[in-house]
């Protein structure tokens, strides 16, 4: 004290008046504000801090506690704000002034530690002065004894001290961890607790030394393991029990040196009847053996087995399976990282001949429940490294194999073929690189051998996991010989062709598509060509009635599977190259009438083109061959179906119907749009010209008419050449948008009118689509504006006229053009969707003005969507929500009775679109409006209002909960619909409402449980089981056990 | 013979609950019931509807068994399965809960009213039957507590004249009692069930009790004059009724103003037999006299008849509804 | 389940699981009357969890469907279970977890019977008359614990 006063005795400044009274208002005053007020002064320059102190200098030295600890507080309080601007010599008079006032009355010390943390955060801090700060304080201070914040604020001041002078305090030896161990020990705030952790950790990661204080930064710090801590219901802090969690996780995992305390910890609190407790051991046990040695382990190794097997073994929750397989996965990991040396013993080996002593025998009863958790534990072991999965396949497999041998049971087997499968799956993740040598190859011989038997037997589930057991072995490498993959083959083949179950045949199709994608050669020698023949053969006429029926619907069912078997195998350029030609003979011969095939094989030939374009690797190779072959074909065929004379056979090529032509598109779109921008171009190019001025020169097959004018009105109506436009949709859709589609300006107006005269659906629809996706990617400018001026002006005019005999049309090529420019933002959107609302109280269009709406808001599937590359804004939905849901509510109000469920349609089918957020913020608006549309008598609105509740059931905005006796009396109410799907949908909504606030549906229960009793008995099974599920849910509320 | 037994009206008197139990108060005017709701409900006749005049709540904590009015009709027993017993105390048109007797270890199944209306008769799952003495003061105290059965008691019932208490159990068996110096023994164990007896009714002079049971058949019983001259009754079963019923039996009364018998059953009807009184009053022959099959659309808990009223019966359910028939012979 | 405590039959036999019932065009069609069926009522029982493993009672062959018979018309359910072991002291807890599961999923018209095969427990005719007596069965789902631990068998698995 004495050389502080000293200190500013001579350096007193001559204008202090205003300091005196700022200084005499805050220590007499009581005017906390004036402390602030001080400290912009002095962060302004008007006064330092050490005319402060002069000015301060009567209250720091009065004989009254208080006074002294108000004069101590207007500095520390300065100090906060000012401590970037002082000098070290400053900060070195002010420490001296503290430490020394740390001894002072208790009612001194919150202002005191102030100052001090204050001051740690002076980038000037002398040296030593840190370590003299912080023996002053672990001498003279007893931290638990002091409040929360003071607490609080020693904590901040070594976090603060660690960050700038760690040499320092390393200095200071284990004496620093023993004071910090002191000040710590009985916390039990949780913030508090959360910079304790922090500055353990900080010690235990930046290597402080802990001498012969392991222990006790051990125990101050694992006397809160595991955390057990709810916050408080309003907890104005927000700490959450998972940040204490992982805070102390990384404090007690943080050093091998506290192996000894914590493995033993580890393994009492794994006894815990308490399943958090449990997950935290198990977790804490994953995250230390990471940072330990096997030396760490060795004594505890028993202790842990013990434990985390005892855990899987009679486990009831999954987590905690899981997290004690990971566990093992870790402890197994730690043991593999351990060098060999020849004088000690292999502490991998050792651990896992206890793993296996315990499990292996378990393996051997397939039947019993502990074969799972063995072959789990097992499998987690193996997982570990590459050592660990040697020993133990080395153990495992061979007994695996002879059970499977001497099994007869095919339920048997199937486990433990599954058990194999998981061996095998668990050793991927084990291997270090692609090019080592599989673990399973010395039993290369046995699995092949298991598998081709298991593959046939009759039992189906046997077979299905023999498939994903054989789509294993071919992942590892170099395991399986050429031989062996002919074989697998061989036997695909023979399933493909014979097997009925539809699981097997999937199962079959999948493993075949991983096997072709390893190994083509053998598929396109073998398999593709039987599927071939197979797909070719015509089924036989022979027989009675009977008989042929069920040969024809057998034969379809092979050809099924052969088409679907072509497209997964198909991933490799070389094996596309041979799989797709077959394909399109499919197609041909249809049309040519050479061979037989259904209209729904077409399409399945159609649908593996497209799967095949969508999953096809290598674009340059494969883009060439959709180029030059595929799509030219396609589109061949089509014309020479459309050309074809109807006169001369009489009938038409099934290559005319809707759903084939239908089924061409995708091939197209997605094949075009997946192309080279050069080859894209081209096809676009041929595309039109062929369209627009009937150039056929690109096709194959080139004995077609040189007069084809597709896009222009057909005597007496033909669709048979109009409907092709659909393929030109295909055709210039899908492209990206840099690719400029040739005489853009021709082909839209040819559309325009196309769509706007055509009376055959499929025609002026595809006419409208291509139209709206066209607009879609055109760059914006006044040609864009007149285009779509003109065309709003036709369809308004059309729309206007109640006897226009072509406003469905009109309407249709609005709303697919509402959507094209709604979903690029164009400011011209917002006419067409007035239009459109207007169109709600028509009345004939009315009903479909209303299901326009869930056209704008969907994704739709063939044009307009990303893939498509269509110009999207992202969140256009809720901008539209936002800019119509206002103008729907008042139309609402406006409507008359009949015209009202028109507008709730509209609404329903927008909101049922929104995401989630979007969903729960505005739904408080339009609550009222949307349980009125549950009351709304049309069946579609009540439908779709309720697909839109149940997801913001989920978790209940509070509006919702609000206007819940609402909510409860409709959905009951629906529940005696006419309409199955309404039942359905509102049992569910009333299922999701189980999970609410129990005190906010309680009330409830008896009510829903009475009403709930009815759909028990409903007709249909469907409904009955959904009203099983909710009843038993709400049965459980406020029950002991229950919720 | 369907006519023989008409619908006069339907209650819900339970609703969302089962209603277990229903009893008309001596007058006849008054019938209570009680149920799974923990309440017991007072009806009354006005005019040809039936009116709910008062709802004792809050009395039991659990599921009311069985309710009994006291002779004098000022009084209401009931019988919870929250291990008590309560007394209520008719007040103007109100009752009064009076007393709770404790002392049962588990679910109290029946409580039951002697004649005189100095005794009070409990039941429970704990195998024994109390009796309690009733004295002016309102007091009750407990006089015996008898095990005679070696599982839960399911009910009791007094004879109409004297102090003879009889106990039907899931044991099988019947037991009779009768106080002898203080103290109640049981006199007389009825074996003849072979399942769970649900219930018993005294006929109107006593000599006659009718059980019925689990194995789907009620049984007559008649005290025999005792040859061996001991102190232990002698009863015989003089008539068993097997193949009516297609479930449990669970209750069966007999009019003690027309002799008709009627039963409550598990199959859902309600059915009443008839002595022919020509015959051998000790092989007595009983026929069906009405049976109603949907009587209730779930398991029939109860019947009992009107004490004043020849005829009228109440039945109730397990779907909570009390149902009152018009019995007329053809 | 504490860490310590043995279970009686530590490692049970497990079988598999029968698939979702397959959906057929009928199931759909608003017109067609579904009738309740063995399946149906298999399917409500079968994923009731067993008091002591983490396994449902089909996974433990409890509950088989050729042990499940229903009459619609009738409005009769009677379904018979197999304890694991003879001695199983859960056996009355797995029947009434079984009657109060079928007691609130179906229509009251149904009369629902609840047996332990027969032969394979040793206190069969005790537990199966405990089972059928409903002042019991009703006593019981009023006493809190033993709700409590009815209502873990039927509640979907968590945790």
């Amino acid at each position: 004290m004495r050389g502080f006063s000293s200190f500013y005795m001579g350096t007193m400044a001559a204008d202090s008046g205003l300091l005196l009274s700022l200084v005499e208002e805050f220590v007499s005053g009581l005017q906390d504000s004036k402390a602030k007020d001080t400290a912009t002064a002095v962060k302004d320059g008007q006064f330092t801090v050490l005319q402060l102190v002069e000015a301060l200098g009567v209250s720091l030295t009065s004989s009254q506690p208080h006074t002294r600890a108000r004069g101590v507080q207007m500095l520390s309080e300065v100090l906060l704000e000012s401590y970037g601007n002082l000098s070290e010599k400053e900060v070195e008079v002010l420490i001296a002034f503290y430490e020394n006032r740390l001894k002072d009355h208790y009612v001194v010390t919150s202002p005191v530690l102030q100052g001090l943390r204050a001051l740690t955060k002076c980038k000037t801090l002398p040296p030593g002065s840190a370590v003299s700060m912080l023996k002053s304080l672990f001498q003279d201070v007893h931290v638990q004894s002091l409040m929360l914040v003071e607490r609080s604020c020693v904590y901040n001041m070594l976090i603060n001290l660690m960050e700038t002078r760690e040499a320092e305090l390393k200095g200071l030896g284990a004496d620093f961890v023993f004071g910090f161990v002191q000040s710590m020990d009985g916390e039990r705030d949780p913030r508090n607790l959360l910079l304790a952790f922090q500055i353990a950790k900080n010690i235990i990661h930046r290597g402080y030394d802990l001498g012969k204080f392991t222990e006790e930064l051990f125990e101050v710090t694992s006397c809160y393991f595991p955390i057990d801590f709810t916050p408080p219901p309003s907890d104005a802090h927000g700490i959450t029990k998972e940040e204490l969690i992982e805070a102390l996780r990384a404090v007690l995992t943080g050093t091998p040196k506290f192996a000894e305390f914590l493995l033993p910890l580890i393994i009492e609190k794994l006894d815990s009847d308490v399943q958090s407790a449990k997950l935290d051991s198990l977790q804490t046990l994953t995250a230390c053996v990471s940072r330990y040695e096997h030396k760490d382990l060795a004594e505890f190794l028993e202790g842990l087995w013990a434990s985390l097997r005892r855990e899987v073994f009679q486990t009831s929750s999954e987590k905690i399976e899981s997290a004690g397989l990971a566990a093992l996965s870790a402890l197994t990991s730690c043991l593999s990282r351990s060098v060999l040396n020849s004088d000690s013993e292999d502490s991998l080996s050792t651990f896992l001949e206890i793993v296996l002593k315990d499990c292996k025998h378990h393996l051997c009863e397939p039947d019993l429940k502990l074969v799972w958790p063995s072959a789990k534990l097992l499998q987690a072991a193996c997982s570990a490294s590459s050592r660990a999965s040697h020993i133990i396949t080395s153990a495992v497999m061979p007994s695996l194999i002879e059970q499977y041998d001497n099994r007869t049971q095919c339920s048997h087997r199937r486990t433990l073929l599954e058990v194999v499968q998981r061996f095998i799956q668990s050793v991927k993740n084990s291997q270090s690189s692609e090019n080592e040598e599989s673990v399973f190859l010395a039993f290369r011989q046995s699995l092949c051998s298991m598998v081709f038997s298991a593959l046939s037997e009759t039992n189906s589930s046997l077979q299905i996991t023999a498939t994903s057991v054989l789509t294993s072995l071919a992942q590892q490498t170099g395991l399986l010989l050429d031989a062996d993959i002919e074989l697998a083959v061989d036997h695909l083949i023979r399933l493909l062709l014979t097997e009925e179950d539809d699981r097997v045949s999937c199962a079959v199709v999948e493993c075949a598509g991983a096997l072709a994608e390893l190994h083509p050669a053998a598929f396109i020698t073998k398999l593709i060509p039987r599927l071939k023949r197979e797909l070719f053969s015509e089924p036989i006429e022979e027989g009675d009635e009977n008989r042929r029926t069920s040969e024809l619907h057998s034969h379809h069912a092979v050809r099924q599977r052969c088409l679907s078997a072509l497209a997964a195998i198909s991933m490799q350029p070389s094996v596309v190259q041979e799989s797709t030609p077959v394909l399109l003979e499919v197609l041909s011969s249809a049309h040519t009438g050479t061979v037989r095939f259904s209209v729904e094989e077409m399409v399945l030939a159609c649908r593996s083109l497209q799967r095949i374009a969508e999953q096809v690797r290598d674009t340059e190779e494969t883009g060439q061959c959709f180029h030059d072959i595929i799509i030219p074909r396609l589109l061949s065929l089509a014309l020479q179906a459309a050309l074809q004379d109807q006169g001369s056979s009489g009938c038409l090529s099934p290559i005319v119907e809707e759903v084939v032509l239908s089924a061409m598109v995708p091939v197209i779109s997605t094949s075009c749009s997946r192309l080279q921008p050069m080859l894209a171009g081209q096809t676009a190019s041929r595309a039109v010209s062929l369209f627009l001025d009937g150039d056929v020169s690109f096709l194959p097959d080139n004995s077609f008419p040189s007069n084809i004018q597709l896009l222009k009105k057909q005597q007496g109506d033909s669709w048979t050449q109009s409907q092709m436009v659909c393929l030109l949709m295909g055709c210039v859709s899908s492209l990206p948008r840099s690719v400029e589609v040739p005489q853009i300006d021709r082909l839209l107006s040819q559309l325009e009118e196309m769509s706007c005269s055509c009376n055959h659906p499929l025609s002026y629809m595809s006419a409208a689509k291509c139209f709206a996706s066209l607009v879609n990617k055109r760059p914006l400018g006044d040609c864009l504006d007149s285009l779509i001026q003109r065309m709003m002006n036709r369809v308004c005019s059309e729309l206007d006229s109640a006897s226009s005999p072509i406003r469905i049309q009109a309407f249709t090529l609005m709303i697919w053009v509402a959507k094209a420019l709604l979903l690029r933002y164009h400011p011209l959107s917002t006419a067409l969707t007035d239009k459109l609302l207007s169109l709600l109280d028509d009345a004939d269009l009315g009903v479909m003005a209303a299901d326009g709406f869930s056209l704008l808001m969907c994704d739709s599937v063939d044009v307009l969507n990303r893939g498509c590359h269509a110009d999207i804004r992202i969140m256009y939905r809720q901008r539209f929500f936002r800019e119509n849901s206002a103008k729907l509510v008042q139309g609402f109000n406006a409507a008359p009775q009949e015209k009202k469920p028109n507008y709730l349609k509209a609404l329903s089918n927008i909101v049922n679109k929104l995401p989630k957020q979007v969903q729960v913020t505005e739904l408080p608006a339009l609550l009222s409006l949307l349980l009125e549309a549950l009351s709304c008598p049309d069946q579609g609105v009540q439908l779709s209002t309720l697909s839109c509740l149940e997801p913001v059931l989920i978790d209940p905005p509070a509006a919702l909960i609000q206007q819940l006796e609402a909510l409860v009396s409709r959905l009951l109410a629906l529940v005696g619909s006419s309409v199955m799907n309404v039942r359905i949908a509102s049992l569910r909504c009333i299922h999701a409402l189980s999970r609410f606030p129990v005190h906010e549906i309680l009330p409830f229960r008896a009510r829903v449980l009475k009403a709930l009793a009815r759909p028990l008995d409903d007709k249909k099974r469907l409904v009955r089981s959904e009203a099983v599920q909710a009843r038993g849910e709400w049965f459980l509320l406020g029950s002991p056990g229950g919720r | 013979m369907k006519e023989a037994l008409s619908l006069l009206k339907r209650i819900s008197a339970h609703p969302d609950s089962r209603c277990w139990f229903v009893s008309w108060s001596p007058s006849g005017t008054l019938l209570a019931s009680c149920g799974g709701d923990k309440a017991i409900r007072i009806w009354g006749r006005e005019g040809d509807s039936w009116i709910c005049k008062s709802v004792l709540q809050d009395g039991h904590q659990r599921t009311v068994r069985k309710v009994a009015w006291s002779p004098c009709g000022n009084y209401l027993a009931s019988a919870s399965f929250d291990a008590t017993t309560c007394i209520w105390k008719k007040k103007e048109d109100d009752f009064e809960s009076l007393t709770v007797l404790e002392g049962h270890e588990n679910e109290v199944k029946c409580v039951a009213w002697a004649p005189s209306g100095n005794l009070l008769a409990t039941c429970s799952r704990d195998k024994s039957v109390w009796v309690w003495e009733v004295d002016e003061e309102d007091e009750y105290e407990c006089v015996t507590v008898v095990n005679s059965h070696t599982q839960d008691v399911k009910h009791v019932v007094w004879h109409p004249t004297q102090e003879l208490l009889a106990s039907a159990s899931y044991d099988n068996t019947i037991c009779i009692y009768k106080e002898e110096d203080d103290d109640w023994e049981c006199r007389a164990t009825l074996q003849g069930h072979t399942s769970t007896v649900w219930s018993l009714s005294f006929d109107a002079t006593g000599n006659r009790l009718a059980s019925c049971s689990d194995d789907r058949t009620v049984k007559i019983w008649k005290e025999f004059p005792n040859e061996s001259g001991q102190s232990d009754l002698s009863w015989m079963c003089v008539c068993t009724l097997t193949g009516y019923h297609g479930r449990t039996v669970y209750d069966v009364a007999w009019c003690r103003l027309t002799g008709a018998l009627a039963t409550a059953c598990g199959d859902d009807a309600v059915r009443v037999f008839k002595e022919d009184t020509s015959g051998d009053p000790d092989q007595p022959v009983f026929s069906l006299a009405a049976q109603v099959n949907k009587a209730h659309s779930q398991d029939v808990n109860c019947v009992a008849w009107n004490p004043k009223e020849p005829g009228l019966l109440a039945s109730c359910s397990d779907n909570g509804e009390i149902a009152i028939w018009r019995f007329q012979e053809q | 389940m504490s860490g310590g405590t043995r279970l009686e039959n530590a490692n049970p036999v497990i079988f598999q699981r029968s698939g979702e019932r397959l959906l057929t065009a009928a199931d759909e069609d608003e017109d067609v009357h579904d009738p309740i069926d063995d399946r149906e009522i298999f399917d409500l029982i079968r994923s009731i969890n067993d008091p002591e493993h983490p396994l449902s009672l089909e996974e433990l062959n409890v509950v088989e469907q050729v042990r499940v018979k229903v009459n619609d018309a009738e409005s009769t359910v009677s379904v018979q279970f197999t304890p694991t072991i003879p001695h199983c002291s859960m056996a009355t807890l797995i029947g009434l977890s079984v009657k109060v599961k079928l007691l609130r999923s179906l229509p009251d018209r149904f009369k629902i019977d609840v047996h332990i095969t027969p032969g394979t427990h040793a206190s069969e005719e005790a537990v199966n008359k405990q089972l059928a007596d409903k002042e019991r069965v009703a006593a019981a789902l009023e006493n809190s614990s033993l709700l409590e631990v009815v209502n873990q068998c039927l509640s979907t698995r968590s945790i």
